[in-house]
């Protein structure tokens, strides 16, 4: 079985370079068989990764622990799901989910616009496989997921395997790693059109329409991907972090940082014909910080409890890398001509400049958090020391930049495309600061005196009364002209605008979000040994060990704390915070409790017997205003779901010049 | 859930699962005041040894002990953190020191911030002053009566 891979891998390696070079050679040729052949060799790589993929599935479930990886990461009592999710668990196993996912993704674009853009899609195939010729290369010749245990002549059946880390047994981890590289492998998509139209020198938007679902629907992904990881985290690691600024963390921001640039200033392109070079910039960054997030990851450069093992890839990834940035920036250095602004910019005072200005704050939180994450490695380079650069590094750079962006998220849509008056200007902004202020004053009334989490409180005030009163103004004219109710209107409202009203929703969800970040200022924590029949104190909370239970099951032991809490002396129930030894690996894992409410979370994690075994040491944590960070998530899913139905109504966008060789090649179209 | 009445069993949860060690006499305001200055260097997280949630952490224990100790000794805040650089290389503290070439780890994001507002405003002035260039010869008062009727017309028409 394990020679089959193998051998499905190598092939489907031949056939990715032949693809590549059948892309190429029959472009160049003018051969279309050569192109149709090269589309199909796209469809056997998918097949043939699919049948490798398929393969260590199967040895996973079935456990064939002659292969290192299964017994490295699998096991015989581990549940099936889990067994099936160290598909992704190791090193190995997720280049090769990487390879899967990207060949997927690589069959989809090929059949979808098999009949489309023919000059562009020999160069999207071509840059689609060689990225999918790179992780081949790597699972085929560097890394193996099929190696097997060789002892003298003969291969060892090891009997059973080590499991899957225990920390991952869990079901988030079941989904979050799949999201997380839908997102990474996905950008290859855009990058690959945006390459693809560089090359043929397109003038016009067309790689950007195209792309356009695709980009939403992978930030979809990567969203979803990074808040799944920071619900495992929060759920898992026993302390309520949810995000550590851990580099690998951090290396899965970027991307999404850019990315989330670059759905903004595209709309500058499809509306305006302005910021293409910029928009190329974009969409390539994110590409290339989507492949160095993997690097990282990989590579041992950096040190993060997330990284895999360290293994010889680095070198190869670093040379990829090289090459595809020299690559990118010659082609926009050269194809300047073509990617010349078509509109102008009006006024200072414009939507224009609102996104200017979002995209400017964006990159400097994705440079800050770049710089934080590979300042150790630069500085020990340099002066020989080694130095950490932790949590407060990050929170004081980067809560300053995002307080920034989020006052960018509510005055960015009050302001009009291309100019808006002083006038018009008060008029939007008088009760949206009203209500901010009001709040902050409220706050300080009430004795808060943290100066972030008052101006966050107060932004988020203002913000989201800048979104309701866009739905309401717009709802509210429908209404006059149809009869209908506000409610239905403004689903009519958003109907016939649902890019620009689902993105008003996503910024809600990102409102709710940073609620929910705030409220990490007032977390309460306390680590307390008590006596079973005891009770122990944190907030308002009382917390009463009413009894510690035992027991074991094929996959682990357990220790169980059974804790009655009281809030201000009323029960409200029993906590059962859990400690857990993992058989296989012999590995101590937590299983926190949680009572979840929408103004706070209390958080118990049961840490083991202290040295006399009388006592349960518990590590108790109240944290305030957390569940709105996942209601903000649902949020965010529903406003960018909403942006993927089709419009209505189709809305024109006057332009105000045209210039220059894109302008001309786009009047010659018309 | 069930209870195992396995002795055996639990005498090896207890053993396995218990802490070794007392740690929470550790984690004291005091201890937490200086802890909060220095990094943890286990590798699984990225916190201070104030907030390292992991009782027994290979790093963070001890160095909390060890504070204790010379809180308890009458040392000094700035002393106590001295001698875990001393000990450890600046890689102790949770941020590097703001001098030398580790300020830059500081300096850097907030240039990057002036550097983008700059290339905005160049953006924005160049951009307007292409608007002055293309503007051209003032426009005839009849052209733009002209259009204004029309407009006037098709909103007629649109009501």
């Amino acid at each position: 079985m394990e020679n089959l891979g193998a051998l499905a891998l190598v092939l489907a390696f031949c056939f990715a370079l032949y693809s590549i070079l059948g892309s190429l050679i029959g472009k160049w040729k003018r051969k279309p068989f050569l192109l149709a052949s090269a589309r199909r060799a796209v469809y056997t790589v998918w097949a043939l990764v699919a049948v490798a993929s398929g393969i260590l599935v199967y040895s996973l479930i079935a456990g064939d622990f002659r292969l290192v990886y299964v017994a490295s990461h699998s096991n015989k009592s581990m549940p099936l799901h889990y067994k099936f999710a160290a598909w992704w668990g190791g090193q190995e196993g997720s280049l090769l989910f990487w390879s899967f996912l990207l060949a997927t993704y690589s069959a989809v674009v090929t059949w979808t616009c098999r009949n489309k853009f023919r000059d562009m899609m020999p160069y999207v195939t071509a840059v689609l496989m060689t990225t999918e010729a790179f992780f081949l290369m790597l699972i085929t010749f560097v890394i193996s997921p099929f190696q097997v245990f060789v002892v003298g002549r003969g291969i060892q059946d090891l009997g059973d395997g080590q499991g899957l880390n225990p920390l991952l047994q869990y079901w988030t981890m079941v989904i979050h790693p799949p999201m997380l590289y839908l997102g990474y492998v996905g950008f290859t998509v855009p990058f690959a059109f945006a390459f693809a139209s560089l090359i043929t020198r397109q003038p016009g938007e067309a790689w950007i329409h195209t792309t356009r679902r695709w980009t939403i629907v992978t930030w979809l992904f990567q969203s979803t991907g990074i808040l799944l990881g920071a619900g495992w985290a929060y759920a898992v690691l026993g302390w309520g972090g949810y995000w550590g600024w851990d580099p690998v963390e951090n290396a899965s921001l970027l991307p999404w940082i850019t990315a989330t640039a670059f759905l903004h200033s595209v709309m500058m392109q499809e509306k305006k014909g302005m910021m293409k070079v910029w928009n190329m910039v974009l969409i390539s960054a994110t590409f290339f910080l989507c492949i160095f997030g993997t690097f990282l990851t990989r590579s041992g450069v950096v040190s993060s409890v997330h990284a895999f093992a360290q293994s010889p890839i680095g070198k190869y990834f670093v040379t990829f890398l090289a090459i595809g940035i020299a690559g990118a920036i010659y082609l926009i250095l050269d194809r300047l001509d073509y990617l010349k602004s078509e509109s102008h910019l009006e006024s200072v005072i414009s939507r224009e400049s609102s996104f200017l200005f979002n995209n400017l704050i964006l990159l400097a939180s994705c440079f800050a958090v770049l710089w934080g994450t590979l300042f150790p490695v630069i500085s020990e380079a340099v002066t020989g020391d080694k130095i950490s650069v932790d949590r407060p590094f990050f929170e004081r750079v980067n809560v300053p930049i995002g307080l920034f962006l989020l006052f960018l998220t509510g005055v960015g849509p009050l302001i009009a495309w291309r100019r808006s008056s002083l006038e018009s200007l008060k008029r939007a902004f008088l009760w949206p600061t009203v209500a901010g202020a009001a709040l902050m004053i409220a706050l300080i009334a009430a004795g808060m005196r943290h100066p972030y989490a008052l101006l966050s409180f107060g932004l988020c005030a203002f913000v989201a009364c800048t979104i309701i009163a866009e739905f309401y103004k717009g709802a509210r004219a429908i209404s006059a002209k149809s009869g209908a109710n506000l409610f239905a209107s403004a689903i009519e409202l958003t109907h016939r605008n649902t890019r620009r009203y689902g993105g008003y929703i996503v910024h809600m969800g990102i409102v709710f979000m940073f609620i929910g970040f705030t409220g990490w200022a007032f977390r309460l924590d306390e680590t307390i040994e008590v006596q079973p029949g005891s009770v122990a104190r944190i907030g308002h909370y009382q917390l009463r060990v009413a009894d510690i239970t035992q027991g074991e099951n094929d996959n682990y032991i357990w220790n169980r704390a059974v804790i009655d809490v009281s809030k201000n002396g009323e029960p409200v129930g029993a906590l059962e915070p859990e400690k857990r030894l993992y058989k296989a690996s012999k590995q101590p894992t937590s299983e926190v409790a949680i009572r979840r409410r929408l103004n706070e979370d209390l958080y118990l994690n049961f840490a083991g017997m202290s040295n006399d075994n009388k006592k349960a040491v518990i590590q108790a944590y109240v944290f305030p205003l957390v569940s709105w960070i996942w209601i903000g998530y649902w949020v965010l899913l529903f406003g960018t779901l909403v942006c993927l139905i089709p419009p209505k109504m189709r809305l024109q966008y006057a332009r105000t010049q045209v210039v220059g060789i894109a302008g001309r090649h786009a009047t010659v179209e018309q | 859930m069930r209870r195992s009445n396995s002795s055996a069993l639990a005498a090896v949860a207890v053993a396995a699962l218990s802490l070794a060690q007392t740690s929470t006499e550790f984690i004291t305001p005091a201890v937490k005041r200086v802890g909060v200055r220095l990094a943890c260097l286990c590798t699984a997280c990225k916190n201070t040894v104030a907030d390292c949630p992991m009782l027994q952490c290979e790093y963070s224990h001890p160095a909390r002990q060890r504070i204790a100790a010379q809180l308890a000794q009458g040392k000094s805040d700035d002393e106590i953190v001295k001698s875990f650089i001393d000990q450890q290389g600046l890689q102790a503290l949770a941020v590097p020191p703001n001098r030398g070439f580790n300020s830059l780890v500081w300096i850097m994001p907030w240039i990057a911030v002036a550097a983008g507002l700059a290339l905005v405003w160049l953006f924005i002035r160049r951009h307007s002053s292409k608007r002055a260039a293309a503007s051209g010869p003032p426009l005839d008062p009849a052209v733009v009566e002209r259009y204004r009727a029309n407009i006037e017309k098709d909103l007629e028409k649109l009501d």
